[in-house]
């Protein structure tokens, strides 16, 4: 039944979340409370049992009245475990985080209902100094996006065909075609979206920068039931080539700015060798032109050759014009 | 002997329903045949079982005796008023609507959902259609902790040690900023959190008051072309061609454009202050910008091709 094998804090930390909840309730189906808390109906059960085990004296197996029957969860007097534990630092952190970043979504109402809840929040966890120390402005999201990320999440919202003209930058030319936004999505300093490519009726990422131009077909797409990638994970992709560079300390952002399969130990001038996955040659020429002499291709040899063909291509044009 | 969330179980039960502080061996005597009978190893699983409730954010208090027959023993309790989770009577639709920017936020961890679940909210299953990645580091947590306390951190950035007044963190192009008043250097600095190297250790609360109307945004220039010695405000103009054009206009702002060609080419000022972002800029539009003045800037960028182009 269960998945994975859980570990005792992990069951507990359920446990305490799950406990106010059904005292609260009084009476709840296993299954929604197995739904609700992403485990399954045995999990929770098995858990449950446990529980109503624990014990002081002289109350052994009082502590928490709670039993199951006919797959619905029945809680007596409630005694312990009333109230949820406070949230820890950790819990804290992502969820305010988490707050201020959709407030930088498209469609986001700062005087809405997340404005009202994170302003509670905030007051909350303001530690002692309270809410008056501008804890509101200490920490902050800027997901600052490109003109047509609205539109294009207001299309992925209601499935609407858009007809795009997109430039693509392993091609290096700009193509007309239509798709069906299915998710928005912000990773690393860039905007792109998942959505459905007519023209070959798969899933594909776009940058949203990138997408010159867009209009409604009028048409509706199709609900699809295939699973959208997880944001930024592309480059799992095992089928796509690899290169290895040897990279100085000034070239380092390009392990910070790019999905790396594994990065070396800085060596005595603190070079470290970096293997990465290629997504086409015209994306790995334009990094080797922007780091000039601080990176070297170890391999393969076939991409040595791209960064000095691309500067030379550059040059011709300063040439032509002086 | 019981299983050991059995254990832990009844261990946070006793000691949230002690009327006075218990020392290892009352514990032990309540929890009757749950903890190993032999001092050693008892002191050890309780050790154990300890660190994990605090992990998870159960505030155990202790207080070593003075004087009396247990004098040097450590005593243990729990204060309900710290455990309990204030209710912070968000209403129905407030709930919701930070269940949504939990399911909108993408961190690699569960904690959002965690905390959630604390707060009462069930889970949404269904995709979000717009959501956002957000890089998860351990120093995150602390650093909020002490900016909301107003205490002072420590930490190593570029190999110098540094004593920092935290003011804000702000997240901006896939990093964590972390700005604060830098003792080390006696002035105000930015630093990337995950350039922090090691443990930050924090000191007491109260120690510094936030600057007033402080914003973490302009705190932090959005363009890095910009930031040069001194308020250097150089600019140079780049003609780039009209298959990018579109696309630089709308990155740079229309007040930046200086002249459309008939072919489509623009002529655009871009901040050069910067000469390292300036020229990664330029050369990450390849063949399709091209540097027209001034003179200086336009022999860097080509020297710079040169010496790539010769290899």
């Amino acid at each position: 039944m269960s998945r994975v094998h859980r570990g005792a804090e992990e069951r507990l930390r359920r446990l305490l979340v799950m406990l106010p909840w059904l005292m609260e309730r009084g009476e709840v189906p296993l299954a929604e409370v197995a739904e609700r808390f992403r485990l399954t109906e045995g999990e929770v059960a098995a858990d449950l049992e446990l529980v109503a085990m624990c014990g002081l004296p002289p109350f052994v197996d009082e502590l928490i009245d709670i039993f199951i029957d006919e797959g619905t969860v029945f809680v007596g007097v409630p005694r312990l475990f009333t109230r949820p534990l406070r949230l820890n630092s950790t819990e804290a952190f992502e969820l305010l985080a988490a707050g201020r970043a959709a407030m930088e979504l498209p469609g986001a109402d700062p005087a809405g209902p997340l404005g009202r809840g994170l302003a509670k929040l905030a007051a909350a966890l303001g530690g002692d100094a309270g809410a008056d120390s501008g804890f509101g402005e200490g920490l902050d999201v800027d997901l600052e996006r490109p003109e047509a990320t609205d539109r294009v999440a207001d299309a992925a919202r209601r499935l609407e065909r858009l007809r795009i003209t997109y430039w693509s930058a392993s091609r290096d030319e700009s193509t007309e075609r239509v798709i069906t936004p299915r998710q928005v999505y912000a990773d690393r300093g860039n905007w792109y979206v998942t959505a459905t490519d007519h023209r070959t009726e798969t899933l594909r990422t776009f940058r949203l920068d990138r997408i010159e131009s867009l209009e409604p077909t009028g048409e509706l797409g199709e609900p699809t039931d295939e699973p959208l990638p997880e944001p930024g994970q592309w480059f799992l992709d095992g089928g796509m080539p690899r290169v290895t560079l040897r990279l100085a300390p000034a070239a380092r952002w390009v392990i910070e700015t790019y999905p790396v399969d594994d990065v070396g130990e800085p060596d005595d001038d603190g070079w470290v060798i970096a293997r990465l996955p290629v997504a086409s040659d015209r994306w790995l020429e334009r990094v080797l032109v922007r780091l000039g002499d601080r990176a070297e291709v170890v391999e393969p040899a076939r991409l040595a050759e791209l960064g000095r063909a691309a500067a030379s291509r550059i040059l011709a044009r300063y040439r032509d014009a002086s | 002997m019981a299983e050991r969330v059995e254990r832990l179980t009844n261990l946070l039960a006793l000691l949230l329903e002690t009327s006075e502080p218990l020392s290892l061996v009352e514990i032990a005597g309540e929890l009757r045949g749950q903890y190993p009978e032999k001092e050693s190893a008892r002191r050890g699983a309780f050790e154990r079982d300890k660190a994990a409730l605090r992990e998870m954010g159960v505030p155990i208090e202790q207080e070593v005796v003075v004087g009396g027959p247990y004098a040097g023993s450590t005593k243990y309790w729990i204060d309900r008023a710290r455990y309990e989770l204030d209710d912070l009577r968000l209403e129905p639709d407030e709930m919701r609507a930070l269940q949504v920017a939990v399911a909108a936020t993408r961190t690699g961890s569960d904690l959002g959902q965690e905390a959630m679940w604390k707060l009462g909210s069930g889970v949404i299953d269904r995709e979000p259609a717009v959501v956002a990645t957000m890089p998860s580091l351990p120093g995150l947590p602390l650093l909020r902790d002490a900016i909301a306390r107003r205490a002072t951190v420590e930490f190593v950035y570029r190999d110098v040690d540094r004593t920092v007044e935290p003011y804000g963190l702000l997240l901006r192009d896939g990093f964590w900023y972390l700005v604060g008043f830098d003792h080390t250097r006696g002035e105000r600095r930015t630093f990337r959190v995950d350039r922090i190297e090691g443990r930050i250790t924090m000191g007491d609360g109260e120690q510094f008051e936030h600057p007033d109307g402080l914003n973490l945004r302009t705190v932090l220039p959005d363009d890095p072309k910009m930031l040069g010695p001194d308020g250097d405000t150089a600019e140079a103009i780049v003609r780039v061609d009209a298959v990018r054009a579109p696309a630089v206009v709308r990155e740079l702002g229309a007040d930046r454009l200086v002249d459309t060609n008939p072919n489509g080419d623009v002529d655009v000022r871009v901040p050069c202050a910067n000469r390292e972002a300036f020229r990664s800029w330029v050369l990450g539009l390849m063949e399709h910008a091209e540097v027209r003045s001034p003179a200086d800037v336009r022999a860097d960028i080509v020297e710079w091709l040169e010496r790539e182009a010769a290899g």
